[in-house]
C-alpha cells in the first residue's frame, strides 16, 4: 500500500463512500414490474433435456407408409454415395444437406498451449458450455492441450477451462457477450479445417 | 446450496417471485456503488433498473462457477461504463449551456455543504477509470484478482489505477490545505 492509500483523507473519502445510501422502494418495485413483464427465462438443462428426452410416436398407417418410403429413398442415395466414393460424387453437397440433419459435420480441432495446467476443457455453444463434456488432451513434451470437434457451418462461441479458470483463445477473434465474460469466435465453412 | 443459489433455481423453475428475493438482497449495495460511480440518483436508478432485468432475462445463461454476487457486478459495472459514456456526450452539451447561464447576472450557487453531497463532488473529479477502480477496492473492499475477473482489466494495471485515484485525492487535500 502506497502512502497516498494510507493519507487520512483517502481514508475520510473512503468512509464517506462506504456509508449506505437511502433507497427508493418504489424503485425496487419498478424493477419487480418490468421483470414480470417479461418471459420466464429457462435453465439451459431443461431445454436440453426437452430435446433428448424419449418421447414416443404415434403413426396413422398413410404416416406409416410414407416413413418408409422416404426411409427407403434416404438408403437409395446413401448407397449411391457410397458407390461413387473413389469418384466425383454423383450428389452435391447442397442436396447432400436436404437429406442429412444439420449436423456438425466439420472436423476442428482446438489447441492451446498451457504447460503448467493439470486440466484443461473446452466449452461453447456446441456443447451447453458444459466443463465436462470435452476434455483436452495433452501432448507429451510441449504443453499443447488438444480437442477435435465436429461442428455444423456457421458462428460458434467458445472458451477454455484451464485449471477451472475460463480463458480466451489468444490466437482468436473475441466477443464480449454483454455479461462481462468475452469468449472466443471460431467461423466454421464446409470442409475440414483441422 | 446458498440461498442465492437456490433462488436462481426457484427462479428457473418458474417461480418470478423468487427473484424478488435476490433483488432485495443485493438492491442497496448494488445501489450504493452506482449512485457513487455516476453521482446522480436518477442515472443510478436506470443503471439498477436494467442491471436487474438484464440479469433476469440472462439467468439461465449464469453458471454456479461464479458467486452470484459477482456475476451481477459485472453487469452493473457494465451498465454504469455504458450510461456513464452516453452521459459524457450529454455532460457536453451541459457544460456549455451551463456556461451560458453562470454569465447571466441572476445566476444562483446552490451547495450545502452536506456530506453526501461533498463525497460525490469528490469522487466526481476523478476520472471514471480510476473512480471504477478506488470504489471497487475500498467502498465494495474487493480484492485484486476479484476486481480483475468482474473488469476484465489485469490485476497490476488496476493497482496502478487505484494508486492514481489515491494519489488525486491526495493532491485535492494538498489544494485545500494550502488555499
Amino acid at each position: 500500500m502506497t502512502d497516498s492509500e494510507r493519507h487520512p483523507y483517502v481514508e475520510l473519502i473512503a468512509r464517506e463512500a462506504r456509508r449506505p445510501v437511502q433507497t427508493d422502494p418504489a424503485a425496487r418495485a419498478r424493477i419487480m414490474t418490468a421483470v414480470r413483464a417479461e418471459a420466464l427465462p429457462r435453465s439451459r438443462s431443461s431445454i436440453w433435456e426437452r430435446v433428448i428426452a424419449p418421447r414416443s410416436w404415434t403413426l396413422s398407417p398413410m404416416a406409416g407408409s410414407l416413413l418408409a418410403a422416404g426411409l427407403v429413398g434416404i438408403g437409395v442415395l446413401a448407397g449411391a454415395l457410397t458407390a461413387n466414393r473413389g469418384g466425383r460424387p454423383s450428389v452435391d453437397r447442397a442436396t447432400l444437406g436436404a437429406v442429412r440433419p444439420p449436423v456438425s459435420d466439420t472436423i476442428v480441432k482446438f489447441v492451446i498451449v498451457a504447460p503448467n495446467a493439470g486440466k484443461v476443457s473446452l466449452v461453447g455453444d456446441f456443447n451447453d458450455w458444459d466443463e465436462t463434456r470435452s476434455p483436452m488432451l495433452r501432448a507429451e513434451k510441449d504443453g499443447l492441450w488438444s480437442v477435435t470437434m465436429p461442428l455444423s457451418a456457421g458462428r460458434h462461441l467458445y472458451a477454455y477451462v484451464v485449471d477451472g479458470a475460463w480463458r480466451t483463445d489468444p490466437s482468436a477473434p473475441v466477443i464480449d457477450d454483454g455479461f462481462g465474460h468475452r469468449n472466443s469466435v471460431k467461423l466454421v465453412a464446409k470442409g475440414s479445417t483441422l | 446450496m446458498s440461498d442465492d443459489a437456490a433462488d436462481v433455481q426457484r427462479v428457473l423453475a418458474g417461480d418470478v417471485d423468487a427473484y424478488a428475493a435476490l433483488v432485495d438482497r443485493y438492491y442497496d449495495r448494488c445501489a450504493r456503488f452506482a449512485i457513487r460511480m455516476l453521482g446522480n440518483r436518477d442515472d443510478a436508478e436506470d443503471a439498477l433498473q436494467a442491471t436487474f432485468l438484464r440479469a433476469y432475462k440472462a439467468l439461465n445463461r449464469y453458471q454456479e462457477r461464479d458467486r452470484f454476487s459477482a456475476w451481477l457486478y459485472r453487469i452493473l459495472v457494465n451498465q454504469c461504463r455504458s450510461i456513464a459514456a452516453r452521459r459524457a456526450h450529454r455532460d457536453k452539451v451541459f457544460v456549455r449551456e451551463e456556461a451560458l447561464l453562470l454569465n447571466a447576472p441572476d445566476r444562483a450557487v446552490v451547495w450545502t455543504g452536506e456530506d453526501e453531497e461533498f463525497v460525490q463532488r469528490v469522487l466526481s473529479e476523478l476520472d471514471p477509470l480510476l473512480r471504477e477502480a478506488f470504489l471497487l477496492k475500498y467502498i465494495e473492499e474487493l480484492s485484486y484478482e476479484e476486481m480483475s475477473a468482474l473488469t476484465g482489466v489485469g490485476v497490476s494495471a488496476l493497482k496502478m489505477r487505484v494508486k492514481r485515484a489515491c494519489d488525486r485525492l491526495r493532491e485535492r487535500w494538498e489544494r485545500i490545505k494550502n488555499d
